[in-house]
């Protein structure tokens, strides 16, 4: 996912990926009566000392649709985690351990049956939506339905295996997933049917676009009208140019600490309007207490030094790069992209991004922690498995070899300071190695789609890309897979239009491989990680962490790997 | 500006004292007079202020036409080369052109501030590591290209417009009126947008001239008509009382055709607001520029102008604020200039200041 | 008298309406507008785009497009966003309105009592060290960019001097309602009004004092001064009048722009979320319906600013009503 909108991103450990068969019981809250752990009795302490109070979130705006079955943005992803529910959910701990896969509304994780093509979930009793009515087994039925009635952007590849899901998307409006998604309303159980095992479904059901809502709600795109939750929190009011309001669910009562844990502040108000430098004097004022957007470049030198107790870094699954064109000039030869990617100055792009507290060089494309990186870079001075410097007399060389020096390229860049500062550096670098280079800064609402559409003919652009979940696939096959190019289309996230048949059959092995073999799998991911870096259709440029800046008041800042920090777990007084 | 009709130029008043050579004494017959233009520039000559302005917009445009002297004789630098990872020699020592912190959690990435040193970085470096002061004097003849072009094509269109509307009346001053609203109204910066968008695939060829992504006509022609409307409406204005005055309802009544009126009578008459707007102009015309900057239309990276300058320095504001401050001071120092230069050309435009100078 | 109304009326109709037919195209001529991928969402299959595009009408010919969305802006008033989806755009218009109004409309007095004492000042005190010095003054003003103004200001308020007892007095950024506290709507307004005011005081003092400095040499003030009426007299009551004119020009020209929402640098440093930042956020989004709304709402006000102006010639100048 790309920044401004991106859903995702955390460490990855390989230990999570076969967490659906032994992932960790859930906490239960304590019956009346029953003898508490001493940690669970802290945090009780700690929920009634420090209970209550107004939190107040900033943003530069909002970001689209409130409909949690569409909006795909990290934004909203992150609060969505306070007020709506699937049958599981990733667990609401810090680190790591966030990336655990925790039942939610079901009972328990269920084992595969049927060679993991069946999974049957107990729906837990007692469990109330924020209007006083209860959760039944035909508003999970009509919630998988609505996945696709409304066009979710995920529902053709991450819902596609459900059996019934074909005819859905082509006919979403009649779409009843027969046989797909079966309630059992006298045992309380839903059963999903997949059409082929998958080693990633309880990911999939863990996302917002998978939470359960009321049967009733519109099969249209809600806008900005919140749809009712069972979540610990409600969103009371939402105006995408003002404010959106979160209050506490009146008939909220906790059944899972690490699933659905109730929050701190009575009232979250998260405002929408204020530039990023605005935003980083309120929170130093204490008028805000969490900005959303990262803080410019030159208030980072205050914040590391003034204010280095009220902020906090964290590691990111994610990635810079630049992808270049491979199927118009120049960078339809092969020699000319390796030369860009031996040229450029890494170390350099990671000052403009901040320094190397903030961001590391890339030369590949899995990120660090990833299950089957292995660090791997060709691109440099001493080629080996860390970058060290650029090359720039290989970078000429390779260039002349190409016989396509001299020729006219443009980058195309987001319009933000950081997008626009690397693309004037790159178009330096490529001035550099013998290229009439240009470079065009857009905004960046625009400049996403622009330059996945090949009538553009864009021929370098800078894009970043944050996981959904901890699988290689998520980039290699998402990223440079020939499924995901569509020519002549906005939505055609295979930037570069890299399409490699060997390569990308290997992917798909790998991918089936992963349902038996993890292990195995990995070797390949490994294998092909190595393969695409070296085809170079994008040059890798850093991988970066995240800022969070808060203010004095805000306790207990936890940072989830998936979804980052965890909104209603700090306190503000 | 009000002001009574000028009597047409080529009558002298022979009481009034001639040129530089003062009589001192009323009445007594003349010399030749040395003709309007002559008069007015030894007029021009002696006034002192208006001279030293003069010398200052010379100087300005002289240091930014040497530009590429000054980076690479006496900076020895490349203005439009990334110089991230550059060092340059301080006190003997090499010392980095951008500094990471080591302090605290060592974040941010700074580049060095001013030196005062001809020789490296007088003013400091942006946030490229480029040498602000070069790109500053070839940020000049971008800037005072643009502005100039620009102000040259809205006053030649807003004096048409305002001359012809307002002399003429009727169904030309409604159809020449209502394009002033539609370009007043006119959401330019969509235009400019979208234009900018459409220009990075192919440029718009009109007859000779051709129109690409970083070409300089974009930018000149959006400001040049941008301001049209506001310069015709008070020209207008003025046109409409004068056409009321006795000299041009008495030229009309003799029979002398309407163009030649407008020439030789109105025009004579509007000339003063021209020139007032000439330095207003040249400053909005630039400040514009850099609005423009900011949707990234106009002059392209790695090119500089002082609106793009201004623009980078944005983003340095908390730490180097000289890299904003710097074009901004440009700026005023040259609209100051030309504003104090186009007062004197106004005074030495006008016979009547003679007078005045007399008989205060 | 009424058939004057309703000319003018029908001329501001016109213009909008060509102004609306413009931009619509140059939407559509502009590559990468195409809305549907972006309202999709990432990563969205084709299906979900062709239905997307289907959905909202994407697919239909160009001045079917243009109809339908006229009669949703004006009509139906259901016209809705196409980023923000679901999002109404014509109530939000109408609920940022009263923010650019409050901005412009304090910004425009300060201004204007600015640029008059300004260039009266200049004018009387013609050739002195306070005429160079104000007009100097005014220049500066004229050349400061209003974002980078408004930012200094931020820096310096809310940043470097917060807790001065200079600057201890300013809230936070952002509009407060005049009706929910008038107190802090004044307070959060006076920076941006100062930060606005300053460009155009200088504009309007320097013009003003240029005007006035003419009307000083006509021959009817020479008239006046011989018949003994005092210098400030002269200035006041006879000088100014007929210099009003450019003056009142220019301000019918940058009062009803602003209104409309030129503001717009000003708006998006200070957090106000007025037209002018909506049109701002309409403008980098590309998004349609709001560019649409925000754009026939600032024609509207210059046009009838244009028209309000024209009206006041015929007032301020006699011998233009004798025409």
């Amino acid at each position: 996912m790309s920044w401004s909108k991106s859903t995702l991103g955390g460490l990855a450990v390989a230990g999570a990926l076969l967490s659906w068969n032994g992932v960790a019981a859930a906490d239960e809250p304590a019956a009346p009566g029953t003898i508490l752990s001493p940690q669970q009795t802290q945090v009780a302490a700690l929920k009634t000392e420090h209970k209550g109070g107004t939190m107040r979130l900033v943003a530069r705006s909002a970001q689209g649709t409130i409909d949690p079955h569409i909006n795909y943005t990290l934004q909203y992803w992150q609060f969505y985690q306070s007020v709506y529910d699937g049958l599981v959910t990733f667990k609401h701990a810090g680190g790591a351990d966030g990336f655990t896969v925790v039942p939610d509304l079901a009972e328990a994780i269920p084992a595969p049956q049927n060679d993991g093509k069946t999974y049957v979930f107990k729906l837990r009793k007692g469990i109330k939506f924020w209007d006083g009515r209860d959760v039944t087994v035909k508003d999970v039925v009509a919630s998988f339905q609505r996945i696709f009635k409304v066009s979710s952007p995920t529902s053709g590849t991450f819902y596609a295996g459900i059996v019934g899901a074909d005819k859905c998307l082509q006919d979403p409006a009649t779409c009843t997933l027969d046989g797909g998604v079966v309630a059992d309303e006298a045992a309380g159980t839903v059963t999903i049917n997949l059409t082929a095992p998958d080693p990633e479904l309880f990911y999939k059901l863990s996302v917002p676009h998978a939470v359960i809502l009321p049967a009733d709600t519109p099969t249209s795109d809600l806008g900005t009208v919140p749809a009712v939750g069972t979540g610990a929190y409600m969103i009371e009011s939402f105006d995408p140019n003002k404010q959106m309001k979160m209050v506490r669910n009146p008939y909220f009562k906790e059944w899972s600490a690490d699933a659905q844990p109730d929050g701190y502040p009575d009232v979250v108000l998260y405002d929408f309007g204020l530039t990023d430098e605005a935003e980083v004097t309120a929170v130093q004022n204490g008028e805000a207490d969490w900005m959303f957007d990262q803080p410019p470049t030159d208030r980072l030198g205050e914040l590391g030094t003034k204010y280095k107790d009220q902020v906090f870094i964290n590691t990111l699954t994610a990635w810079w790069y630049a992808p270049m064109n491979v199927n118009i000039a120049p960078f339809n030869n092969v020699k000319a992209r390796q030369a860009v990617a031996y040229a450029i100055d890494r170390k350099a792009l990671v000052n403009l991004f901040g320094g190397p507290a903030l961001a590391a060089p890339v030369c590949q494309v899995l990120p660090p922690g990833f299950p089957g990186h292995v660090d791997y870079c060709p691109f440099t001075k001493n080629p080996g498995a860390e970058w060290s410097a650029p090359d720039l007399e290989k970078a000429k060389q390779l260039v002349k070899e190409s016989g396509t020096a001299g020729q006219k390229v443009t980058v195309i860049v987001e319009d933000t300071a950081i997008s626009k500062s690397i693309g004037v550096y790159l178009q330096s670098v490529l001035k550099d190695i013998g290229y009439d280079a240009s470079v065009k800064p857009l905004s960046p609402n625009i400049q996403f789609t622009y330059i996945q559409n090949t009538n553009n003919n864009v021929q370098m652009s800078v894009s970043q890309w944050y996981q959904d979940y901890p699988a290689a696939s998520d980039f290699l096959y998402i990223l440079f897979g020939c499924d995901s190019f569509h020519p002549g289309s906005d939505s055609s996230i295979n930037i570069a239009g890299f399409c490699d048949k060997a390569i990308d059959a290997k992917m798909k092995q790998a991918l089936a491989l992963a349902v038996t073999d993890q292990a195995g799998a990995d070797k390949l991911w490994t294998e092909i990680d190595k393969e695409v870096t070296d085809a170079a259709p994008a040059a890798a440029l850093f991988t970066p962490k995240h800022i969070d800046f808060i203010s004095k008041r805000l306790g207990n800042f936890i940072f989830n790997a998936q979804y980052y920090w965890v909104i209603t777990q700090s306190w503000v007084q | 500006m009000m002001r009574p009709p000028r009597r047409p130029r080529d009558m002298t008043d022979s009481t009034a004292p001639m040129g530089g050579l003062a009589s001192g004494e009323q009445g007594r017959p003349a010399r030749r007079s040395r003709g309007p233009w002559a008069t007015a520039f030894l007029k021009l000559w002696h006034d002192r202020a208006a001279m030293a302005a003069l010398g200052v917009v010379l100087l300005v445009v002289l240091a930014c036409m040497l530009a590429p002297v000054y980076a690479g004789r006496v900076a020895h630098t490349d203005p439009f080369r990334s110089n991230l990872d550059g060092q340059f020699e301080r006190n003997g020592e090499m010392v980095p052109v951008m500094e990471t912190s080591t302090e605290g959690l060592g974040l941010g990435f700074t580049p060095i501030g001013p030196t005062w040193d001809f020789q490296a970085f007088f003013l400091g470096a942006d946030n490229q590591g480029r040498d602000v002061m070069a790109r500053l004097l070839y940020g000049g003849r971008n800037s005072l290209w643009i502005a100039g072009v620009a102000t040259v094509i809205c006053l030649l269109f807003a004096t048409l417009i305002g001359l012809a509307g307002g002399y003429f009346g009727g169904p030309t001053d409604w159809v020449l009126t209502r394009l002033l609203d539609v370009l007043w109204a006119f959401p330019v910066y969509l235009l400019a947008i979208s234009l900018s968008i459409v220009l990075i695939a192919k440029g718009i060829d009109i007859g000779p001239i051709s129109i690409t992504a970083d070409s300089l006509w974009l930018p000149i022609l959006i400001i040049g008509i941008v301001y049209v409307p506001y310069v015709a409406r008070p020209i207008r204005g003025q046109v409409l009382s004068l056409r009321q005055s006795e000299f041009v309802l008495a030229a009309i009544g003799l029979g002398v055709p309407g163009w030649r009126i407008l020439i030789r009578d109105i025009l004579p008459n509007v000339t003063t607001t021209l020139i007032v707007f000439v330095p207003l102009l040249m400053a909005l015309n630039m400040l514009t520029e850099s609005a423009l900057s900011f949707l990234s239309i106009g002059v392209q990276p790695p090119d500089a102008s002082w609106g793009t300058i201004i623009q980078d320095g944005q983003a340095l504001l908390y730490t180097r604020p000289i890299v904003a401050l710097a074009p901004g001071v440009a700026i005023v120092i040259t609209v100051l200039a030309l504003n104090i230069l186009g007062d004197g050309v106004r005074d030495a435009l006008d016979p009547r200041a003679k007078l005045r100078l007399r008989s205060a | 008298m009424l058939g004057t109304v309703v000319h003018r009326v029908s001329q501001m109709l016109f213009v909008m309406f060509g102004i609306s037919v413009l931009v619509f195209l140059i939407f559509f001529a502009t590559p990468g507008s195409d809305p549907a991928a972006r309202i999709a969402g990432r990563n969205a299959s084709q299906e979900t785009l062709a239905a997307v595009r289907a959905d909202f009408g994407l697919d239909r010919p160009l001045p079917v497009q243009y109809v339908l969305m006229m009669k949703r802006l004006f009509v139906t008033r259901d016209l809705t966003s196409f980023v923000n989806r679901g999002w109404k755009v014509v109530p939000a218009v109408i609920d940022v309105a009263p923010v650019t109004l409050s901005l412009v409309t304090g910004a425009a007095v300060l201004w204007v009592i600015g640029g008059v004492v300004i260039g009266l000042l200049a004018a009387a005190t013609k050739g002195s060290w306070l005429d160079r010095g104000l007009m100097i003054l005014g220049l500066i003003g004229v050349s400061m960019p209003v974002y980078w103004l408004g930012e200094v200001m931020n820096l310096l308020t809310q940043s470097r001097f917060h807790d001065s007892w200079v600057f201890s007095w300013v809230p936070p950024l952002g509009y407060k309602p005049l009706s929910e506290d008038p107190g802090g709507w004044f307070l959060t307004l006076v920076i941006p009004w100062i930060t606005l005011a300053v460009l155009y005081m200088g504009l309007y003092g320097r013009v003003l004092r240029a005007s006035l400095v003419e009307a000083g040499q006509e021959d009817y003030i020479r008239t006046a001064r011989s018949k003994g009426l005092s210098e400030t007299r002269i200035l006041i009551y006879h000088a100014f009048r007929t210099s009003l004119i450019t003056v009142v020009t220019l301000f019918g020209l940058d009062f009803g722009a602003l209104v409309g929402g030129a503001a717009l640098l000003t708006e998006v440093v200070f957090g106000l979320q007025g037209i002018g930042k909506l049109t701002y956020d309409a403008l980098l989004n590309l998004d349609l319906p709001v560019i649409m709304a925000t754009v026939i709402y600032a024609s509207f006000f210059v046009v009838l600013a244009n028209a309000v102006v024209d009206l006041l010639y015929a007032f301020l100048d006699p011998r233009v009503r004798a025409r």
